[in-house]
Parts: C-alpha cells; sequence; structure tokens
C-alpha cells in the first residue's frame, strides 16, 4: 500500500533519512519542522499516517499528538524518537499514538511499523 | 562531598549500561565499531568542572549540549574535537572528509548528539524509574571554557557537580570524543535515592 506520509521533525537531518526510505518503498511523503506547520500540512496534506517527534522547540510532540488526535478522532500517528524511556512510550501509548518507533532508524523498522499501522495495527516494540 | 563504594559501583554500572546504549546507538549510525574507556565518575564543586574537562579536552570542540530535566537534572553533552567532527560528519553524510561544518553537517551532528545522549539518560530514566524529560539540543563550537558558560547548575543548589565522563573511539581511527553528563547537588542526592532502590530491585530478581 502506498501512502501519503507526513514527518514532523525538527531535525533536516531526520526528516531527510525517513524520506529516503519512505520514498523508496513507494509512499509519497509531506515534511512539516515544527508543531504549528505540522498542523496546518495535516489539513491540506490530508496524510494516511504521521511519524511524530517528540522533543521539539514550541508544541512538543505530545502537545501535536494531543491536537491531531482532537481535530481528527481518526488520526494515525506513529511517534518516532530518540528518547527511549518507557515511560515516553506509555505516554504516547495513552495520548493515542498507534506505534512508537525509536531513533537510530533502520529501514526495516520504520517500513513494518508503517505497514503495520496502515493496515489498522498498532506497533509498540 | 563523597561517593561511598557501594554508590560508586552501583553509579558505574548503570553509567555501563548507559553509555554502551549510547556507544551502541553511535555505531549503528556510523557503521563503525566504537570503543569505550572505562566511565570516570567524579564530584566536584561546580567552577572546576571547567577544569576538569579542560584536562581531557584542548582547543576548540564541537559540543552537543542538551539539558534535561525532572527527578534527575542537569546537563549532558556529547564533546567531539574538530577531528571527530569532521569524521563523524563525513560517516553520517557518506561524503569525504571536509575542514568545516556547513548546515547539514551541522543537523547531523545535533541529531547524532541528540540519539546518543538520549540513549543514555533513556536508560538512566528506565533502569532509576524516573522520567527524564529532554530539551531541544543545540551545537556550538567553540572552546571548553566557552562550552561550559552553556552549563547551568540552579542557583539555590549547593556548589557540586557530579561529572560522569567517558572517552570513545571509532575503530580504526584515532577521533575520539567525550560523554559528560553534569547534575547539581539536588539531583545527585536523588540520584543516589534511586541507585539505592535500583540495587535493592536487581537483589530481589
Amino acid at each position: 500500500m502506498n501512502a501519503r506520509i507526513l514527518i514532523i521533525d525538527d531535525s533536516g537531518f531526520a526528516r531527510r533519512s525517513l524520506r529516503q526510505v519512505l520514498e523508496g518503498a513507494g509512499h509519497t511523503v509531506e515534511e512539516a519542522k515544527d508543531g504549528h506547520e505540522a498542523l496546518e500540512r495535516y489539513f491540506l496534506a490530508k496524510p494516511d499516517l504521521v511519524l511524530l517527534d517528540m522533543v521539539m522547540e514550541g508544541m512538543n510532540g505530545m502537545e501535536v499528538l494531543t491536537k491531531l488526535r482532537e481535530l481528527d478522532k481518526e488520526a494515525r500517528v506513529i511517534v518516532a524518537t530518540a528518547d527511549i524511556q518507557a515511560s515516553t512510550k506509555a505516554e504516547a501509548q495513552a495520548g493515542g499514538a498507534r506505534g512508537f518507533i525509536t531513533k537510530p532508524f533502520d529501514r526495516e523498522q520504520v517500513l513494518k511499523a508503517v505497514s503495520t499501522v496502515l493496515t489498522g495495527g498498532m506497533t509498540w516494540n | 562531598m563523597e561517593l561511598t563504594s557501594r554508590h560508586r559501583e552501583a553509579l558505574t554500572e548503570l553509567i555501563n549500561i548507559g553509555y554502551g546504549r549510547a556507544a551502541s546507538a553511535l555505531s549503528e549510525l556510523t557503521g563503525r565499531r566504537i570503543i569505550l574507556d572505562v566511565p570516570k565518575v567524579d564530584v566536584f564543586p561546580v567552577e572546576h568542572v571547567g577544569k576538569a574537562l579542560s584536562k581531557v579536552l584542548r582547543g576548540d570542540v564541537a559540543s552537543v549540549h542538551q539539558v534535561f530535566s525532572g527527578p534527575l537534572a542537569g546537563n549532558a553533552l556529547l564533546l567531539l574535537d574538530q577531528e571527530a567532527a569532521m569524521l563523524l560528519n563525513a560517516l553520517l553524510l557518506d561524503q569525504p572528509v571536509g575542514s568545516r561544518l556547513d548546515a547539514a553537517g551541522r543537523e547531523a551532528l545535533i541529531e547524532v548528539g541528540n540519539i546518543v545522549l538520549n540513549a543514555c539518560l533513556g536508560v538512566f530514566g528506565n533502569l532509576l524509574q524516573v522520567q527524564v524529560t529532554f530539551a531541544v539540543p543545540s551545537l556550538h563550537l567553540e572552546s571548553v571554557t566557552g562550552v561550559l558558560g552553556s552549563i547551568s547548575v540552579q542557583e539555590e543548589e549547593l556548589q557540586y557537580a557530579l561529572m560522569v565522563h567517558t572517552r570513545f573511539r571509532l575503530k580504526d581511527s584515532n577521533v575520539s570524543g567525550y560523554l559528560v553528563i553534569v547534575l547539581g547537588i539536588t539531583s545527585f542526592s536523588r540520584l543516589l535515592h534511586e541507585l539505592d532502590h535500583w540495587e535493592t530491585r536487581q537483589l530481589s530478581r
């Protein structure tokens, strides 16, 4: 399944890495570098899935997740973060994310998580 | 202010696990084996942190600095001498080693620092069962003295800092870097308290 995926991360390096993986697998990619841009892009681009970083200037990832879910209850979000703490994962799950992947990403991990969530599943490994 | 031998042992074990995770992340990013020295743990008056860092790093350094807060609060730094910064940049961006960092290079280093520091501190958070909150990391290219200007310890805290540092090397190269964590005394006390709990949990498994 080829999907439209929105990457929300303040790191251009992280966005480029993910774009390379996702476009390589045939997906269409949109990017946002902060929370405000993310919300705007989400409603303009109507992505099938969001990959969301947690630590960003201004609105942090949890705030963006909360806002997205308020505005679109069906929003499919995978948190993609360097923060490996179990408590962060639990917070993301409680906030309505459908998956959690940690940096550094590898191609298989990202594509498997994306595929799982796009087909209605969740991924918390 | 002294660490008991028991606390030193528990802290060393915690750091080994955290820094090991950080090295693993760095190895994945660079495709190179990372060799870690045995971490050193010291307690200093805050004003001596600079002198301690200057002993291990000379000249200008690239530092990725991440402030963390929560029950444990302080500063985490990934410090690279210039040669290490250029090599790391080249490995990350898959290009020849250059002589200066451009915007893409700076972004890459910040992200690497973010991942490596999170890997280490996240392990602390998980093992000690405390939530550590991270601020956005920043990159500085300056002398060690300049780096220290960005390290903050709450003024109301007593004037001691716990400094944990280790040197890491990329295998088959001479370049190296340092991971440094500085905690103020309040967090240091909390850390010792949580180390006791961690040890109790470990022993009861």
